[in-house]
């Protein structure tokens, strides 16, 4: 078909995807318009304010810690698909894909469900005798941590599964073969050819999670966040060219993982 | 000696990698379950153990005014931002399709490029964007951010199939006389029906579940179902977001089933 015909679709976003954000980001930098000069106080405050800074620092480390996370449990999920689940591997990536069937408010209430005072885990807990008060969960962070985990996981998990899938078995019978033993040879052999996987669905999980605000609205326990901070500025503050600036290092930090993401995918040589 | 010690390791981590996984299942469908148990709850508030089952909470939902209004505003909405994002959605996605050029495979990643950007970012944004063009809060508003966001659905599904489909049908079907519009629809079309079909069922749902960026939009008149219900999470913790989130749950499973059993998911699959 004619490359007119993605003129509709180009045009469109252009008007409401690009200009939106390129004006949000002119905003940021030239808040009393072209005329009155670049002012960069904005970031100055994001970037020296201990307080702002801690929020940048909390925004990123709990994204890598989700990612670490999601990767830790991952790698052994994804293994255990690729290599050992034979007829059963239908089921579990029916199992990895269902809860994205349900409402990111949904998921976040379930968890709720659990970890509240009166929620099933401290139910359980009493029954038991294990604690005689219920425990503050939902005050940490770590349901919050908990629940992205839950949303991103499957997108890790598949990530790995596509580079499991793609050993070469005969390298690590050839390690076994030359006398290396299981753990040698997952190590240095399977490891390493699967890293790739690994990095990208790491950057996946990293980006989605620095991104995520209902989680950390409903779970945060205290945490701030970027997406949090932004909506308390255009709901409460209404600091536009802070609020501005603040959405302008987010997209920043998404167009590298992308950008990170393209490089990894282009090294393996899989659909450019 | 040496094989019945590697039989015993092989034994012991196979028994502990899956009692791994199913400790994984546990946790990933544990938030989902605990909803739906706890929305035939009986008691007016979430705790456990559940006395008694009970509907009253799936009647309370079909009474309550503001689920009732937020579920109309998100099925008009999710379907007047399908159709849009289908109608130029599909032209541009046979436009690049085909095509290796580079122009297709920077239009492609520009058309996909909505997917990545965290919405938070791309709410705030278009809401002042729309602001100054005179928008504002209000289902237009609604309709053009839930568009953006439904594009590049539409645009992988329907690439994905189009490429799987060899050009020789247009090509016979233009020797054998059929002029552009009629290869184009009696042709084309119908081959890469279920590509829109997918696309549209992915654009419908995530507007459905939108609410990062509904959130920004809500006005008392177009307020859709997600940012009532956070809304009324926020100020109480009753079981009716369960009886609702539950409804909700099996409304998306029986789609796909539907689809799964029309067109299968697997035909759908392939990646842009």
């Amino acid at each position: 078909m004619p490359a007119g015909w993605t003129a509709p679709a180009g045009l469109f976003l252009l008007a409401f995807f690009l200009a939106p954000l390129a004006r949000n980001a002119g905003v940021s930098i030239w808040p009393n318009g072209v005329a009155g000069g670049i002012d960069v106080q904005p970031y100055q405050r994001l970037f020296a304010d201990p307080f702002y800074l801690g929020v940048l620092g909390q925004t990123l480390g709990l994204s890598f810690v989700a990612a670490a996370i999601s990767a830790l449990i991952g790698y052994p999920v994804a293994f255990f698909m690729v290599r050992k689940a034979g007829r059963f591997q239908a089921l579990l990536t029916f199992l990895l894909i269902a809860p994205l069937l349900t409402s990111i408010i949904m998921r976040t209430y379930g968890w709720r469900v659990l970890m509240s005072r009166l929620g099933l885990v401290n139910a359980l807990l009493r029954n038991l005798g294990i604690i005689d008060r219920p425990i503050d969960f939902l005050g940490g962070p770590w349901v919050a941590v908990a629940a992205l985990v839950h949303v991103l996981v499957p997108f890790m998990v598949l990530s790995i599964a596509a580079s499991l899938q793609g050993v070469d078995r005969r390298l690590e019978e050839a390690s076994r073969l030359l006398g290396a033993g299981r753990v040698a040879t997952f190590l240095r052999v399977t490891l390493p050819l699967t890293l790739d996987g690994v990095g990208t669905g790491f950057i996946l999980v990293f980006m989605l999670a620095n991104g995520s605000f209902v989680t950390l609205l409903l779970l945060g326990g205290g945490l701030q966040t970027l997406p949090l901070l932004i909506f308390q500025q255009f709901n409460t503050t209404r600091d536009f060219a802070f609020a501005g600036a603040m959405s302008n290092v987010l997209l920043v930090a998404a167009v590298l993982c992308l950008a990170l993401q393209a490089r990894l995918i282009r090294r393996r040589g899989v659909r450019a | 000696m040496r094989h019945g010690a590697d039989r015993m390791v092989d034994a012991v981590s196979g028994a502990a990698l899956l009692g791994f996984v199913v400790v994984f299942v546990v946790f990933l469908l544990a938030p989902i379950l605990v909803v739906v148990a706890v929305a035939f709850s009986s008691l007016g508030y979430v705790a456990f153990p559940i006395p008694s089952l009970s509907l009253r909470w799936f009647v309370r939902v079909l009474t309550y005014e503001p689920f009732l209004d937020g579920l109309r505003v998100s099925a008009e909405l999710a379907f007047a931002s399908t159709a849009l994002a289908a109608l130029i959605g599909v032209p541009a996605a046979l436009a690049i399709g085909r095509s290796s050029r580079p122009w297709a495979q920077g239009m492609a990643a520009f058309l996909l490029s909505p997917v990545s950007m965290p919405l938070i970012v791309l709410g705030y944004s278009l809401l002042f964007y729309l602001s100054v063009l005179g928008l504002g809060a209000s289902f237009a508003s609604l309709l053009i951010a839930h568009t953006v966001i439904g594009v590049p659905y539409l645009v992988r599904t329907v690439t994905g199939i189009y490429r799987s489909i060899p050009p020789d049908y247009e090509e016979a079907s233009a020797i054998l006389g059929a002029g552009r519009l009629a290869s184009l629809f009696l042709v084309t079309l119908p081959l890469i029906r279920p590509g829109i079909f997918a696309g549209c069922l992915f654009a419908f749902l995530i507007s459905f579940d939108n609410l990062p960026i509904s959130y920004f939009f809500g006005s008392a008149d177009a307020s859709t179902l997600p940012v009532v219900m956070l809304s009324y999470m926020q100020s109480q913790f009753d079981p009716a977001i369960a009886a609702i989130s539950t409804v909700q749950m099996v409304l998306a499973m029986i789609v796909l089933l539907v689809v799964e059993r029309f067109y299968g998911l697997r035909r759908i699959g392939a990646p842009a």
